[in-house]
Formats: structure tokens, sequence, C-alpha cells
């Protein structure tokens, strides 16, 4: 069994139906990039393996807890469950050291000494060790990012997802982020990137899908996924953003 | 150093809390202790027979009052309302008695229970004192006549106004009446003998113009069917004094032997502005404390029921958002002068109980400015990014921690200016509760105003009062603002 296994999702806003019976699957330490046009349903995919959206019909299993089932406590799943959002989403109240630690105390995870530890480290790990005593405002969107990274993975989960990390970036801090990311990618975390970068996603993916209208129309290793796509809607889709 | 400034302020604020809901148990308890105190309506402006002096209600009928209490021995507290909150008090049973120069009519017979008559008074027409036009009722065709609502006054000139072709200007006290005749609005007004006669002792350019009307005599009133104990002692009490030459005393006291016509027109020494202006502090600012106290007692509750309420209106809960907002909707939409004399006559009347006046003002006041502060909440909230609770719930933080640690601190920030506003808002509309007789700033100065017709100095000392304390109220708040967007 994956990490994350999902079956026969539907979501629908109303008579909207975003996503049309979606079966994927994550395994342990792969790195899976979700492509495809706006409005594909690819960030209501990812948000529905955390609950922030509720899913309409199928299971979202994710490290042996349905997340769909009502009874599942979803707050204890979402520990385990990193999220990095497109607009950062950093506290603004509260400092840079602050927005790392603040959730492992509250869930008393870490003491608050082991936490300011842990919260350093992963400072220096993405290169802003000097920034703990800083707050959001005074950031770039390329730290901010790497800031929010940092927070997701204080918490030490096994999954990552990234909704779009990049796109509210200036295009020359795209790369610090990726960097990031690639790092965490090597060491082994599970993560599920929804992105348009798609040469990040050549380089670093396990495993690419395309998503189209709320299907999952293809999916493969990068290489013959880019190299050698086999559906129309992939091959019209790569024409217009390689 | 965050955490420990805010403990100070909360900890202040309850300490202030306490203290004042101390002094309000205190005053219920005294009243409670040995023996029942009657509570007794009057009018606030009704010199001679009622009227502030010094800080004391003095006049006929509370020292003639007074004498019958000593005389009979009961305890009384008597409520300066004003005459038509004082019978709608009396009605709905807020009040034990009444006693306000209250003709004895037939009409009023139907819902209350008189005494033996006090006074034989009789309503005569007064104009400006250099009108030398108006001399008898036919000299009123066209013309406007001031009048006061619920007295003998206005049901005489109603009852002739058809006949004599004049209109009625109603007003709700005689300072109000006599202003409006002075200034020249209106040619004359009708009022009962002995007010009028004493007014124009005091210095209001009146005269009287026609001879008394003989009309129903003075009476102290019950609710029908009530307090008969208290209706017997009075009327066994009156005799007494009667009997004493007590009475006399007191008549003379405040009336000396003036008959219409022969009332002295000689003004008294002028008193100087600043001597009233000085004479009117003490009082004025007793009333302005007043005002500040019920403004934040009620700013208190209304920020409970606003708390209560606002996270109700953003809850996932279908049912709670909708009592919020019908809390909302009804609040807001009734107009608060209607709310607190539903509250304080209408719940009562029906129910059969008393409400004290602050309990009915601060319940007004809170559901009130609690369906605004409700608004201001829910507006706060959801000004804040959808995306910081998604981040917050995405750590695996309850929904509950994350609105007390991420949402609300931000929400606070955007809620001061609107708060510092309701804050400004609840100040000014504890004013309209002078309407069931609370004592606050504008009651206190409308008190004074009664007893030394001088309304243009004292209502713009109120008038500055309130600026003035507003102001402050704003700049340090506004200071406040500041501290916290910086921090």
């Amino acid at each position: 069994m994956g990490k994350v296994q999902i079956s026969n999702l539907k979501k629908s806003y109303g008579s909207n139906e975003v996503l049309k019976d979606i079966n994927m699957k994550i395994d342990e330490g792969e790195v899976v990039c979700v492509i495809g046009p706006s409005g594909s349903g690819k960030s209501t995919l990812l948000r529905c393996v955390n609950k922030l959206e509720e899913v309409t019909a199928g299971e979202v299993i994710v490290d042996d807890y349905n997340i769909s089932d009502p009874k599942t406590d979803i707050n204890k799943v979402r520990e385990n469950i990193g999220m990095v959002f497109q607009h950062f989403n950093l506290f603004p109240h509260m400092s840079v050291l602050k927005n790392i630690t603040f959730a492992p105390v509250e869930l008393k995870k870490q003491t608050e000494k082991e936490a300011r530890e842990i919260a350093l480290k992963l400072l220096d790990r993405v290169g802003l060790a000097d920034k703990a005593d800083a707050f959001p405002a005074s950031l770039s969107g390329g730290q901010k990012q790497r800031v929010a990274i940092a927070r997701a993975l204080a918490m030490n989960p096994d999954v990552m997802l990234f909704d779009e990390p990049t796109s509210a970036l200036d295009p020359e801090m795209v790369g610090e982020v990726l960097g990031v990311m690639k790092d965490l990618a090597s060491e082994g975390m599970t993560m599920m990137i929804v992105t348009h970068e798609m040469g990040f996603a050549r380089e670093v993916a396990d495993r690419v899908v395309f998503m189209d209208g709320g299907y999952i129309v293809e999916e493969g290793e990068p290489e013959q996924v880019f190299g050698n796509p086999q559906h129309e809607r992939t091959i019209s889709f790569l024409e217009k953003v390689l | 150093m965050k955490k420990s400034r805010f403990m100070w302020l909360s900890m202040a604020f309850l300490l202030f809390f306490a203290v004042c809901a101390g002094n309000l148990s205190q005053t219920a308890t005294a009243q409670a202790g040995e023996g029942k105190t009657y509570s007794i309506g009057t009018d606030v402006t009704f010199a001679p027979f009622e009227f502030q002096q010094n800080g004391k209600y003095v006049g006929i009928d509370l020292d003639l009052l007074a004498a019958i209490a000593k005389d009979q021995n009961f305890k009384y507290e008597i409520r300066p309302l004003g005459f038509n909150a004082a019978v709608q008090g009396l009605q709905s049973n807020q009040l034990d008695g009444m006693i306000a120069g209250m003709s004895i009519t037939d009409e009023r017979k139907q819902t209350f229970d008189f005494s033996e008559p006090y006074y034989e008074s009789g309503v005569v027409m007064a104009v400006r004192q250099d009108n030398n036009e108006v001399k008898s009722y036919e000299d009123l065709r066209g013309q406007r006549v001031a009048v006061k609502i619920g007295t003998e006054g206005y049901n005489f000139a109603n009852s002739i106004k058809d006949k004599y072709g004049f209109t009625l200007i109603p007003f709700d006290d005689s300072v109000q009446m006599y202003e409006e005749v002075t200034i020249g609005n209106s040619v004359a007004c009708f009022e009962d003998f002995p007010v009028v006669a004493y007014a124009i002792q005091k210095g209001v350019q009146l005269k009287t113009a026609t001879e008394k009307e003989s009309g129903a005599p003075y009476g102290f009133a019950v609710n029908k069917g009530q307090s008969q104990e208290l209706l017997q002692m009075f009327n066994k009490g009156l005799a007494n004094v009667k009997a004493s030459g007590e009475y006399d005393q007191i008549v003379s006291k405040y009336l000396g032997s003036a008959k219409p016509g022969e009332e002295s027109t000689t003004p008294p020494a002028p008193v100087s502005k600043w001597k009233i202006v000085s004479d009117a502090i003490p009082a004025l600012l007793k009333g302005l404390g007043m005002t500040l106290m019920y403004t934040i007692i009620s700013l208190f509750f209304a920020f409970i029921l606003g708390l209560i309420f606002g996270f109700m209106k953003v809850s996932p809960s279908k049912t709670a958002r909708a009592i919020a907002t019908v809390f909302v909707d009804i609040f807001r939409g009734i107009p608060l002068l209607v709310l607190g004399l539903f509250i304080y006559f209408g719940i009562p009347g029906a129910f059969g109980f008393k409400m004290p006046l602050i309990v009915a003002a601060v319940l007004a006041l809170s559901l009130n400015a609690g369906a605004y502060v409700t608004e201001i909440i829910r507006g706060g909230i959801q000004s804040i990014d959808k995306g910081q609770l998604e981040a917050a719930r995405s750590l695996g933080l309850s929904n509950r921690t994350a609105m007390i640690k991420v949402i609300i601190p931000q929400a606070v920030k955007v809620m001061i200016p609107s708060f510092i506003n309701q804050l400004v808002i609840t100040l000014k509309d504890t004013s309209i509760m002078s309407a069931i007789g609370l004592i606050e700033l504008t009651q206190s100065g409308k008190l004074i105003a009664a007893n030394n017709y001088q309304s243009t100095v004292i209502y713009g000392m109120v008038a500055i009062m309130y600026l003035i304390v507003i102001t402050i109220l704003t700049k340090i708040a506004d200071a406040l603002e500041r501290r916290t967007r910086r921090g």
C-alpha cells in the first residue's frame, strides 16, 4: 500500500464537478508532480489529500488513515502532512522563528527549547539562519516561501504537499525555492507537487501526472510524459508551455 | 511583554466590573432591608411642586410627601422620571406611587386610584412679558400655542383649540414649553397657575394673561387596586399635616400668596453667567461620571454578546449563523429609544415584575451595541485571508486554536477603529436613556435647566462636556491603535 492512496475520488461544488473519478497512488519516498492547464482540478486534488477540501465521493487514505471517513481525527493526520501554499500564508503577527515553532509547541510535539533548536536548524537548511527574528513583512517572496517550507518541516511530516509553490514569485526567486525542494526530494521525502515548472518536474519528479477536465489524462516517468506524450491533450498542453 | 499587557488590561476591566456590580448589589440590599421602601415616581421639571435645588429634589409635592411619610412612618425612594415616564412606570408596576402635580380626572381614575385631593390648582394662559396683544382666548386664532404633554393645561387647550382656532405645539417639559413662548415661536402656553407663577418669580420672561380656570385638584396616585395601604397612609398623613398647619407652611414657602395677574414681574437679582456655570459643574460632572459608567458597563456586556454572536456568525453551523443573524437583525432594527421604552415599561408591564432602571438601561444599551459589535467582530474575522486559517489547520491545529492564536490577533487590529467608533456612539447613546429617566449627563443637564431656566448655558455645557470626553477618548484610542499596529 502506498503512502497516499486515492480511489474513485469525486469532488463537486454544487452541480460543478471538478474532480471526476480520480485514482492515484504515491509510494513512500516518491516525488509526484501534478501538471495541467488551470482549472483542470490539480490544486483541488492536492487539497483533498489533507481535507482542506471535503471529498464528495471516494476515498483518500494517507498513512493508513482514511481521511474521507468523518470519524478520523483529521488534526492528528494533518500533523504528518506538511503543506506549502502558493501565497505562503505565513502568520504576519509572528516572527519567522515563531512561525516555525508555533505549531509543534502548541501541539506539544516539542518543548519550546527543542522547537527553537529545530527551527534554527531548518532555517539554516533553507539558507535563512539570519532571519529568525525578522517578521514576514520584511522578507522577499522567495524568503517567505522558504520559511513556509521550514514551518511545514518543523512538524516532521512524512508527506509534503506543494500547491504551486513558485507561482506567486518573481522569476529570479523561483530558483531558490526549487533548490530547497530539490534537496528535500533527494533526502527521500514523499512529495506531491502541483506545479507549472516543467523543467523542475522533468528533473526532480519520479512520476508526472497530467490532469485535464477533472481527470488524470496521462501519467508516467518524466522522460515518458515529456519526451513521448501519448495523449492528444497532453501533447497540445506541452506544446503551449514548453 | 504583550501577554502581560493584555493581562493587565483584562484585570483592570474585571476589577472595574466587580466594583460596579458591588455598587449595584449594595443598593439592592439596602432597599430590601427592614420594611418596604416605596418607589414614588415624580416629574423632573414641575417647579414649584418638584424640582432640583443644590442637587436635592424639593418642592411642594416632595416636602409634603416627606412630611406625610414622617407622620405615617414609611420609607420611600423618589424616582424623578419625568411625568410621562412616571405614568407609564406606575401602570407597569415599576413604581408603587406617583406624586407629580397630577390632576384627578375621570379618565385617569380608570387606571389609577387617587388620594384625597391635596392641592386645588387651575390652568392659566401665559404669554411673553412684552406681549400686549394676546389678552384672551379669542386672540389665539391662527396662532401656535405651546403645551406640555399629559397635563391639565394640555387637556384644557385641546378642548378649546377648535373653538378658538389655534394649533397646539406639544412639549415634554415645562422649560422647553416656556422657551418656545419666550423666543416667540408660539404666542402662549397653558400651564397650572402655581407652576407658571413660580417660573415667573424665578425670572422667566412670561406673564399670566387670563384668570385661572377652575381645574381638577391634584392627587397622589397608585396603580388601580395596588398599594392600597400606601394610599391609606397618604390620606391619613395628609389629614394630619393639614391639621397641624405644616401643610400651609409648605405651600407658602414656595408660592407666597400670589394670585393670577398679581405675581411679581420684577426680575430677581440678575445671576452672573459664571455663577450659573460654576453652580452647575458639580452636578454635571456627576452626571458625566454616570454616563461613563453606563457606557463602560454596557460595552462590556455588548462585547460579550458580540463575541458570542460574532463567532456564531462565522461558524460552520447553519443554525448558529441563523440565530446570530436574527439577533443582529432584531437589535439593529429597533431604535434604541423604542428598545429602552419596551424593556423598561413593556416587559415588566406584561409579566408583572419590577425592573430596576439601571438594569433596563444597561440591557437596552448592551443589546443595541451588542448587535453592532457582533458585526464588527464578524467583519474583522472575515477580513483575514482564508489562507491563514488553512495554513494553521494544515499544521494540525484545531479550529479553536487556529482562531484564538492566528485569526483573532490579526482580526483585532482590523477591528480597533470600529470599536472606537462604537465606544463613541454608545457614549452618546446613553443620553437616549434619559427618556426612561436614567440620570446621566443629559438628564442632569435637563434637571438643572428645569430649575434655573437657563437652557442655553446648561445645554451648552453639556454639549462641551460630551465633546471633551469623546475627543479625549478618541485620542487615547488612536494612540492605542498606533501602538498595536506597530507591535
